[in-house]
């Protein structure tokens, strides 16, 4: 009876804080939240994707596009190419608390695994800018193919993956010492690029395909989409890739390597990204000013939300 | 100096293109008819029948290119403008196509023109969305006549004068 009091109670106890702990910070104080890049009207439109409503819209610079979020950070990095700067976010209290000047376009951004490096794609000058997450300024430059357009961090490999646009290539670089390792010709104005695991995914637009790369192998499969493909997102076994000008979305079988299922869109679908925890699928409509949002197994449409003027959001746009 | 002059000429020519500006440029605007949506969308849909709407056409050749749809247009001016028909979609009453040649202060140019329903059985609304880029493709500084508001006036004049066109010619018939 003794040994009930003093052991078993206390570690009762303690099972339940630590259990409550847990369930109530992971689970229901999460709110995820998708950060929408408004390149006509110079804003960030915030989506609670827990309610499904939009809560705040805040100014950044001119012509926003690009965006990653720094999720351990509470950070969002947005790439503004009219004022060829970043507007840093902070995701907590949603506002923007530094402006990184540039004198450059930047198209698009990722950061590496451990959030201390953000990389950042330069459409003029051919180049990737690397920013200081800490210092929140620019402590390298490198240089790569030709209109560098996506850029993605592989987490297994430690990789870059570049895009280059006007030359049909994608560009493997090792993340570190920033060493090209492997370029490799893709299909026709490849734009977006996304990774999972052993493989990177890029859309090219001109030839309505997506490439798979094998960063093992570096060997290429290639896969008959929709109008125009602008970017693609990948959850286990499916690819999901934004056809701008079919305004739908191809659903691929990335084992069978194709096209099973098509879904309807806004009007001019450019990118996307996956919420897992909320299982959530959101698309942005460059023409309709809006994201929609699909329920990731089912694949069915759950809602269409108003956002500013020519919705974008290149890169991973949600806090999870 | 030689050296030099050769070296900036290859510079010049080593430049690609068909690059652009990383902001495309959107023209949206609709326009209330009084006809039905059956109507409306009848004359929209018809990709060979643009003369007979747009004030600023004033001739057509439609023409078959293997699977591919062209109509080449004659401007007022007398310049040609060839398109490229993209798809037709009867289910959201939507045409998409795209500019393919012609002497425009614009590049890239891509459009679609949407026809719903309105207010009661009689009155449709039709939407017309166009996305394009300026001509000047590299780095700024970017010369008069080749910048996004340039650009963006010529698309805007086109889309407001077949709006015009079409609300006309339909609620003429």
């Amino acid at each position: 009876m003794a040994i009930l009091k003093k052991i078993i109670i206390p570690i009762i106890i303690l099972a339940v804080i630590t259990l409550y702990y847990f369930y109530d910070f992971n689970r229901l104080n999460i709110t995820p939240k998708a950060y929408i890049t408004n390149q006509g009207e110079n804003t960030v439109s915030i989506i609670d994707l827990k309610k499904l409503i939009m809560i705040k819209s805040i100014k950044v610079g001119v012509a926003p596009l690009g965006i990653t979020i720094l999720k351990n950070n509470n950070l969002a990095f947005i790439g503004n190419v009219g004022t060829d700067d970043i507007s840093v976010i902070d995701t907590k209290k949603d506002e923007v608390i530094k402006t990184i000047k540039l004198n450059t376009a930047p198209l698009s951004l990722a950061s590496n695994a451990e959030e201390s490096k953000v990389f950042v794609t330069d459409w003029f000058k051919n180049k990737v800018i690397v920013i200081s997450v800490k210092e929140l300024k620019v402590i390298n430059t490198f240089s790569v193919g030709e209109t560098p357009s996506g850029i993605a961090f592989n987490k297994k490999f430690n990789y870059l993956l570049v895009a280059n646009r006007d030359e049909n290539t994608v560009e493997i670089i090792n993340s570190e010492n920033y060493n090209i390792i492997k370029k490799l010709k893709v299909g026709k104005h490849p734009f977006g690029i996304s990774t999972n695991g052993n493989f990177a995914y890029v859309a090219n637009v001109y030839d309505d395909t997506i490439t798979e790369i094998n960063l093992e192998s570096f060997s290429t499969t290639t896969v008959k989409v929709g109008d125009h493909p602008y970017n693609i997102k990948t959850y286990k076994n499916l690819g999901f890739v934004t056809n701008a000008l079919d305004d739908s979305l191809s659903v691929i079988d990335l084992k069978e390597k194709q096209e099973f299922k098509k879904i309807r869109t806004g009007e001019n679908p450019e990118n996307l990204d996956i919420n897992i925890e909320f299982n959530l699928l959101v698309v942005t409509n460059w023409g309709s000013d809006s994201v929609s949002i699909y329920d990731l197994k089912n694949l069915t449409f759950i809602k269409e939300i108003k956002t500013g003027t020519q919705s974008r959001s290149f890169g991973d746009f949600i806090l999870q | 100096m030689r050296n030099f002059i050769l070296a900036l000429i290859t510079l010049m020519f080593s430049m690609s293109i068909f690059a652009h500006g990383p902001t495309p440029q959107k023209v949206q605007e609709s326009v209330t008819v009084n006809v039905s949506v059956e109507k409306a969308w009848a004359l929209v849909k018809d990709f060979s029948a643009i003369d007979k709407w747009h004030p600023a056409v004033k001739g057509i050749k439609v023409e078959k290119r293997g699977e591919d749809t062209y109509r080449i247009l004659t401007q007022e001016s007398g310049d040609k403008l060839e398109e490229k028909f993209r798809s037709i979609d009867d289910d959201l009453k939507k045409i998409r196509w795209e500019i393919t040649k012609g002497k425009v202060p614009f590049t890239d140019f891509n459009a679609y023109i949407i026809v719903s329903k309105g207010a009661n059985a009689n009155e449709s609304i039709i939407q017309w969305t166009a996305r394009f880029y300026r001509t000047y493709k590299l780095n700024p500084p970017i010369p008069d006549g080749q910048d996004d508001a340039t650009a963006k006036a010529a698309v805007q004049g086109i889309v407001d004068n077949g709006l015009a066109g079409l609300k006309k010619t339909l609620e003429s018939k």
